[in-house]
C-alpha cells in the first residue's frame, strides 16, 4: 500500500485542503442548532424580532459560506483522485511492460487489464469520497458531542454513552458483511464464467443437446448468488433499524435527563434541550451516510491492495549492458545441455539441449504436440531464461545484452498472428520505426504478401482491432512480412506457416533463403516439408533432443523424425 | 462512481414491472411497511415536540408524568418502525435480487436457444456484459428505486402533511422555495451529461489501447514496444485525467447547491415559524416552542430527499436502460420450436442432400444447388484451403444453421422435420475449435454421457491416446480445469474432445480438422481409432492434410465458400482441376 500512498505525495496540498474545507463546511453546520436554541431563548423569549431576523439572515449566510467550503473541497478531491490514479495507471502500466513472460503467465493479462480499468477506477471513486466525507462523519458525529457538552455537560453524557454503542453497531455489521461482499462477489464470477463458456461452446453444447443441462447448472449457480445476496442484504439490512433505535431511544433518554435539568438548574433553557436533540438527530443523519461509505472505500482499498500487489511484484529478469558482441565466434547461436523447468511446472520441459547454429545457416525444429518447440526457442530472445545450460549468442552469453540488443537483433514470428489496430505501416515498423517504404514493401514481398498490400489498398490500409479484417493466412503473412522488416540477425518463425498452403509455405521459405541470407533463421513446424531444407534440424520428443542433424542424417538415424515424415509424404501415413 | 444517464428503450418500465409482477403479494407488504415506517419517523417528531413542551421552566415538574406517557408511547413506536424498516428492506432485497435471478435465468436461457446466425454475429463480451454487468446494474438500480425513491417522495408528501397541519402559512413557504433545488440538481445535470459522455469515450478508447497491448504483452515484449506503447498510453491517459476531473468535479457540486438551497429554506422557515410563535396570525392556534421544533424538523426532512432522489433518479435510469439491454436480448428470436415434429430414432447413416443454397449474406451466395449422397457407413472428406468454407457444410448439416433452399435428408428423413436434437445426437463431432467447460477432466469426457463408467471413461481416453497425459496430470482424471480447458495444450485439449467423442459413439460422425493441433505421430495412432470408430459409420472429415482423405468414398473439394469438386482422390486427380494443384502443392519442394 505504501508503494501507491507516494503517487499521493504529488498532490500533499489538494489531500490536505480537501479535508479541510470540508471540516470547515461541516462545523458551519454544528452551529445552525446553536443559532436556533438563541432564536427561541433570546428572540422569541424576548419578543425581539430584528435579532430572529438577524439570526435567520446568518443561517442564510452561514449556508453560503458552507457552499464556498464544499465547492473548494470537492475541487481539490476530484484534483487529486483523479491525478492519483492516473499517475498509477502510468506507474503500473511502465511497470507491466517491465515484466517477464513468466511474469505475464503468473499474472495473466486479464488480471492484468482488469488492474488498469476497474480496478483503477474503483481507487479514484473510493479516494475521492475518503477525501470528501471519511473525515466529516466521525468530526460530525463527535462534533456534535462536543457541542452538546456545550450546551449541557450533564445532559450530554447521553452521546458519550450512544455513540460507543453505534461504533460497536456500525462496524460489527461492516465485519459481518465485508467476507460476505467477497463471496457474492465470487458467485458473479462463477456465473459470468458460466455464460462465457455457453457462448464460446455454443455448437459443441448443442451437438450433444446439453442445453438443458447447462440451463439447469446455470439456475443452481445463479440460486446460490441470489442466496448469498440475501443473506448479505439481510445483514446490512440491520445498519438502518439499529441506528434508528440507537439513536431515538438515545433522543427520549437525552430529553429526560434534560427536562431534569431544566427542573433543577434555571440556567438550563427549553431552547438547550431542543438543541440537544438537534445534535443528536445530526449524528443520525450523518451515520446513514457513513454507512454508505464504509462500503465504497471498504471495495476500493481491496481494488487497491490488488494493484500495490502488481507494483511490488519485482519483474524476475535482469539483462546485461552489452549491445555487440565483441568475439570473432563463427556460431551466431551456440546452446550449451540448455534445460528448462516452467515455474508452474514440476518437470523439465527441456532437458540437456546442445547444438550450434552458423551465420546465414537454417535452424529447423520439428516434434510432435507439447515435445518443447516453442519452449526452445523461446529461450533465444530470453522470453524465458533457461533453468539449466548456457545459451550464447555470437559467443557471448545471452545474459550479458541488453534488452534492446536482444529484441534489435532478434525478431519472432509467433504462432498466433496478431496484428493491432491502426495502419498496415504501422504495424511493419514495429521492430523498425524508422522503416523507409521501400524496405516494407521489401519485406512484404518476401513474406508473399504483396497481393495482400494491394489488395487493401496499400501501406496506409486500416487494420482493425487484431487484424480481424484480415484472413487467418493473410495476417500470418504479414508478422512475418513484419519481423523481416526489423531487419534481424536471428529470425524466429514460430509454427508460423501453419494457415498457408503449401505451394506459398515452399515458395516464402525460399525467398527467405535468396533475399536474406545473412541472417540466420530459426523454423519451427510439424510439416516436415517446412523443415527437411534446413542446415540443420533438431528433433525434439518429450523435451529431449532425439536426432541432430541433416534431413538425410535423420530420415537415417531418427527414428521419430522419419516417423513424422513418413507420415506426412505418404509412406505408413494411410491411417 | 457517477455514470452517464443512457436512454432506456420505450416499454421497459412496463417489462420490468411485469418481472415484479411475479412477486404480486411481496410488493403491497413493502409499500405498506414504507408507509408505515414513513408516518411513524414522520410521527416521531410529533411526540417529541409534545415532550418539550412538557418541559415546564425552572423548579416546575407538573409536566412530567404527561412526559413519560409520551416516552411510552415513543418507544413503541420505536421499535416497530425499526422492525418494519427491516422487515421493508428484507423483502424489497428479496424482491430485487429475485427479479434479477430471474431476468438472468431468461437471458442465459435465451442464449441456448438462439439461432446460431444471431449467435455468431455478436460479440461475446457484449452478450456477457448484458447477462452479468447490466442484469447487476439493473438489480442495484431497482433495490435503490424500491427503498430511496419511494420512501423519498413518501416522506415529501408525509413530511407537508404534517406541516401543514401544524401551520399553513410555513408550509406554503416551504413548497414555494424548494423547486429551486429540484431547479439547480437538473441544471447542473443537462451541464454534466456531455462532460461525462466525453469521459466515457476517453474511457472507451484508453481501455481498448490497454486491452490491445496487454492483451498481446508477450508480442509486444518481443518486438520491443514497451517504451512506445507507454508513451501512446500516457497520451490517452492524460486525456482521460482530463475529462474525468472536470465531468467529476462538476457533478459533484450538485449536492452542496442543492444543500444550500436547503439551508435557505431552513433559515426561512426559522424566521416565519419565530414570528409566528411572537404574534399569533389572527385566528391561528399559537404555535408552541414544541411545535416549532418540530416544524423545523420536518423542513429538514422534506428537503433531504429532494437532495437524494434528483441522484437516485438519474441512477434509476441507468439502470432502466441496463434492463432495456438485457430485454433486447431475452426479446430476440429464438430458434423455431420443434416441439411437436417427431424425434429422429434409429439411424442406419444415409444422408441425402438435395439441391442446397445457402449463403450466410444474401449478397454473398455460397453455396448453389448442391446434391449429394453419402450411403450408411462411408467416408465423405471435405477440402479445400483454409477458410474456404468447410464448416458452412457442417453447420448445415448439424442444422446450426438451415439451408436456403433444398433439403438435407438422414435416412429419408427431412432433418428440419425432426426434432433439432434428435437429429445432432446422431452424429459425433469433433471440432477444430477445442472447446471444453470448467469442470474435470472426467466430467469433460463424459459430457455427452453422463452415466458413463469409469471404465468406459478410461477406455475412451484409451482410445484417444489421452490416457497417458491425463494420468500424468495433478489429480489424473479427477484434475479441474478451468474455463476453455486452461491448464492444458493446444493438443491435448483435442484429445479430450475425441475421448469425449469416443465415448458416446454416435451412427454418424463430423471430424472439423480435428487432429489439427495434435503432431503427426499421434494423429497416425489416433487416426487408427478413428478408423476403428468410422467402421460402419457415415463420416464427414474435413482435413488439412490431403494424405489422410486419400482414401475416402467421396471427396467434396471447396473453394472460396463454394463448392467446386466432387469425386474420388483418383477421379479428382484424373480431371486434374483444383484438388490436383492442392494436392501436388503439399510435395512441392523450395
Amino acid at each position: 500500500m505504501k508503494r501507491l500512498l507516494k503517487y499521493l505525495k504529488y498532490y500533499k496540498k489538494e489531500t490536505v485542503l480537501g479535508p479541510l474545507f470540508k471540516l470547515l463546511e461541516a462545523s458551519l453546520e454544528l452551529i445552525v442548532p446553536l443559532i436556533i436554541a438563541a432564536v427561541i431563548d433570546r428572540g422569541i423569549a424576548t419578543g425581539d424580532t430584528s435579532y430572529v431576523v438577524k439570526m435567520c439572515l446568518l443561517l442564510v449566510l452561514l449556508g453560503a459560506v458552507g457552499l464556498f467550503f464544499s465547492v473548494t473541497a470537492q475541487y481539490f478531491a476530484a484534483k487529486a483522485s483523479v491525478g492519483f490514479v492516473t499517475r498509477v495507471r502510468h506507474a503500473l502500466f511502465g511497470h507491466m511492460q517491465k515484466f517477464s513472460y513468466s511474469d505475464i503467465d503468473e499474472l495473466g493479462s486479464s488480471g492484468m487489464i482488469t488492474k488498469l480499468t476497474a480496478d483503477s477506477d474503483k481507487v479514484q471513486s473510493g479516494l475521492n469520497l475518503t477525501l470528501r466525507l471519511l473525515l466529516r462523519s466521525p468530526f460530525v458525529v463527535f462534533g456534535a458531542m462536543i457541542m452538546a457538552f456545550t450546551v449541557d455537560a450533564t445532559s450530554a453524557l447521553t452521546f458519550a454513552a450512544v455513540i460507543p454503542v453505534l461504533a460497536v453497531v456500525v462496524f460489527g455489521i461492516m465485519l459481518i458483511t465485508m467476507p460476505l461482499y467477497k463471496k457474492v462477489q465470487g458467485g458473479v464470477d462463477k456465473i459470468l464464467r458460466k455464460t462465457r463458456e455457453n457462448i464460446s461452446g455454443v455448437r459443441v453444447i448443442r451437438a450433444f443437446g446439453k442445453e438443458e443441462d447447462e440451463i439447469s447448472e446455470f439456475k443452481d449457480e445463479n440460486e446460490k448468488l441470489t442466496k448469498i445476496q440475501k443473506r448479505t442484504g439481510h445483514v446490512s439490512a440491520l445498519m438502518n433499524p439499529l441506528t434508528y433505535v440507537i439513536i431515538n431511544v438515545g433522543i427520549i433518554a437525552l430529553i429526560n435527563v434534560g427536562a431534569l435539568r431544566v427542573y433543577e438548574d434555571p440556567s438550563m433553557t427549553k431552547g438547550d434541550v431542543v438543541a440537544l436533540y438537534n445534535y443528536m438527530a445530526q449524528i443520525l443523519v450523518e451515520l446513514i451516510k457513513l454507512a454508505n461509505l464504509i462500503i465504497s472505500i471498504t471495495k476500493a482499498l481491496a481494488s487497491a491492495s490488488r494493484i500495490a500487489d502488481v507494483l511490488d511484484k519485482e519483474p524476475s529478469q535482469s539483462f546485461g549492458t552489452l549491445e555487440n558482441s565483441t568475439s570473432a565466434s563463427d556460431y551466431y547461436l551456440e546452446f550449451e545441455n540448455v534445460s528448462l523447468r516452467y515455474r508452474s511446472s514440476g518437470e523439465d520441459s527441456l532437458t540437456g539441449i546442445s547444438f550450434k547454429v552458423r551465420r546465414g545457416e537454417t535452424l529447423g525444429i520439428i516434434g510432435g504436440t507439447g515435445s518443447g518447440k516453442t519452449s526452445l526457442i523461446n529461450l533465444i530472445p530470453r522470453f524465458y531464461d533457461a533453468t539449466g545450460g548456457s545459451i550464447k549468442l555470437f559467443g557471448e552469453d545471452i545474459k550479458n545484452y541488453s534488452e534492446a540488443a536482444l529484441r534489435r537483433k532478434i525478431a519472432c514470428v509467433p504462432q498466433k498472428a496478431v496484428l493491432f489496430r491502426g495502419t498496415i505501416r504501422e504495424n511493419m515498423c514495429w521492430g523498425n520505426p524508422d522503416a523507409e517504404d521501400d524496405e516494407l514493401l521489401f519485406a512484404i514481398d518476401t513474406a508473399q504478401a504483396a497481393e495482400v498490400v494491394s489488395d487493401k489498398g496499400g501501406l496506409d490500409a486500416r487494420v482493425e482491432q487484431g487484424g480481424r479484417n484480415f484472413s487467418g493466412g493473410q495476417r500470418q503473412r504479414l508478422t512475418i512480412a513484419r519481423a523481416i522488416a526489423a531487419k534481424p540477425e536471428i529470425l524466429i518463425l514460430d509454427d508460423s506457416f501453419s494457415a498457408l498452403d503449401y505451394a506459398t509455405d515452399a515458395a516464402l521459405r525460399r525467398k527467405i533463403r535468396e533475399r536474406i541470407k545473412d541472417t540466420t533463421v530459426v523454423i519451427v513446424s510439424q510439416r516436415a516439408s517446412s523443415v527437411m531444407d534446413a542446415d540443420l534440424i533438431v528433433a525434439l520428443d518429450d523435451g529431449e533432443a532425439v536426432g541432430i542433424g541433416t534431413h538425410e542424417e535423420l530420415l537415417s538415424g531418427c527414428e521419430i523424425y522419419r516417423e513424422i515424415y513418413e507420415s506426412q509424404f505418404g509412406g505408413a501415413g494411410n491411417g | 462512481m457517477a455514470k452517464t444517464t443512457k436512454k432506456a428503450a420505450p416499454g421497459t418500465m412496463k417489462k420490468v414491472l411485469a418481472y415484479i409482477g411475479r412477486y404480486k403479494l411481496l410488493l403491497p407488504i413493502s409499500i405498506l411497511l414504507a408507509l408505515f415506517t414513513v408516518a411513524s419517523s414522520l410521527y416521531f417528531p410529533v411526540l417529541i415536540g409534545d415532550a418539550i413542551d412538557c418541559i415546564a421552566p425552572w423548579g416546575d415538574d407538573s409536566g412530567f408524568a404527561r412526559m413519560h406517557e409520551i416516552f411510552l408511547e415513543a418507544l413503541i413506536l420505536i421499535a416497530l418502525t425499526a422492525l418494519a424498516q427491516w422487515l421493508m428492506s428484507t423483502i424489497n432485497n428479496r424482491i430485487a435480487y429475485h427479479v434479477v435471478r430471474d431476468i438472468r435465468n431468461d437471458a442465459f436461457g435465451k442464449i441456448e436457444e438462439l439461432p446460431l446466425s444471431s449467435l455468431d454475429k455478436k460479440a461475446r463480451g457484449d452478450t456477457v456484459n448484458r447477462v452479468i454487468n447490466d442484469a447487476e446494474r439493473f438489480g442495484e438500480g431497482l433495490l435503490l428505486g424500491f427503498t430511496q425513491v419511494f420512501t423519498g417522495v413518501l416522506t415529501i408528501v408525509g413530511a407537508l402533511a404534517f406541516m401543514l397541519m401544524t401551520n399553513v402559512v410555513i408550509t406554503v413557504a416551504v413548497v414555494l422555495i424548494t423547486p429551486l433545488s429540484i431547479f439547480v440538481a437538473k441544471f447542473i445535470g443537462s451541464r454534466t451529461f456531455n462532460m461525462f459522455k466525453e469521459r466515457s469515450e476517453c474511457e472507451a478508447e484508453t481501455t481498448a489501447h490497454i486491452d490491445e497491448v496487454l492483451g498481446n504483452q508477450k508480442l509486444v515484449k518481443a518486438f520491443g514496444m514497451g517504451e512506445r506503447e507507454c508513451e501512446s498510453f500516457d497520451k490517452l491517459n492524460g486525456r482521460l485525467e482530463v475529462s474525468a476531473r472536470r465531468a467529476i468535479f462538476f457533478s459533484s457540486l450538485t449536492n452542496p447547491t442543492t444543500r444550500f438551497v436547503n439551508s435557505v429554506v431552513y433559515a426561512a422557515v426559522a424566521l416565519i415559524g419565530a414570528l409566528a410563535v411572537m404574534t399569533p396570525v389572527g385566528g391561528m392556534s399559537v404555535i408552541t416552542i414544541g411545535m416549532y421544533s418540530r416544524i423545523l424538523a420536518y423542513s429538514g426532512q422534506y428537503t433531504k430527499p429532494f437532495n437524494e432522489i434528483s441522484g437516485i433518479i438519474a441512477e434509476f435510469q441507468n439502470a432502466l436502460a441496463s434492463a432495456s439491454r438485457i430485454f433486447e436480448l431475452i426479446e430476440e428470436p429464438a430458434e423455431e420450436s420443434d416441439a411437436d415434429s417427431k424425434e429422429l430414432t434409429e439411424v442406419r447413416g444415409s444422408v441425402e442432400i438435395k439441391d442446397v443454397s445457402f449463403a450466410y449474406a444474401p449478397e454473398r451466395p455460397l453455396i448453389e444447388d448442391f446434391s449429394f449422397t453419402a450411403k450408411p457407413g462411408q467416408r465423405i472428406a471435405i477440402v479445400g484451403p483454409t477458410g474456404c468454407g468447410k464448416t458452412t457444410l457442417i453447420n448445415l448439416l448439424m442444422r446450426f444453421y438451415d439451408a436456403k433452399s433444398g433439403a438435407i435428408l438422414v435416412d429419408g428423413e427431412n432433418i428440419t422435420d425432426v426434432k433439432r436434437g434428435s437429429l445432432r445426437s446422431k452424429y459425433g463431432m469433433v471440432l477444430q475449435d477445442t472447446w471444453l467447460k470448467a469442470g474435470t477432466v472426467k466430467e469433460n469426457i463424459a459430457f455427452g454421457r453422463e452415466d458413463a463408467s469409469d471404465e468406459e471413461i478410461v477406455a475412451a481416453a484409451k482410445s484417444a491416446h489421452a490416457h497417458s497425459f491425463i494420468k500424468r496430470l495433478k489429480d489424473g482424471y479427477e484434475t479441474k480445469l478451468g474455463e476453455d480447458g486452461e491448464g492444458l495444450s493446444q493438443g491435448q485439449k483435442q484429445l479430450i474432445c475425441i475421448a469425449r467423442v469416443m465415448l458416446t459413439l454416435p451412427p454418424m460422425l463430423i471430424l472439423d480438422e480435428a487432429t489439427s493441433s495434435i503432431d503427426t505421430r499421434t494423429e497416425i495412432r489416433i487416426q487408427k481409432a478413428f478408423a476403428t470408430m468410422m467402421e460402419g459409420r457415415t463420416t464427414f472429415v474435413v482435413a488439412h492434410r490431403l494424405s489422410t482423405v486419400v482414401d475416402s468414398d467421396a471427396i467434396i473439394v471447396m473453394n472460396d465458400g463454394h463448392i467446386t469438386e466432387v469425386g474420388t482422390h483418383e477421379e479428382l486427380l484424373a480431371r486434374g482441376g483444383f484438388y490436383t494443384t492442392l494436392y501436388n502443392s503439399q510435395f512441392a519442394k523450395s
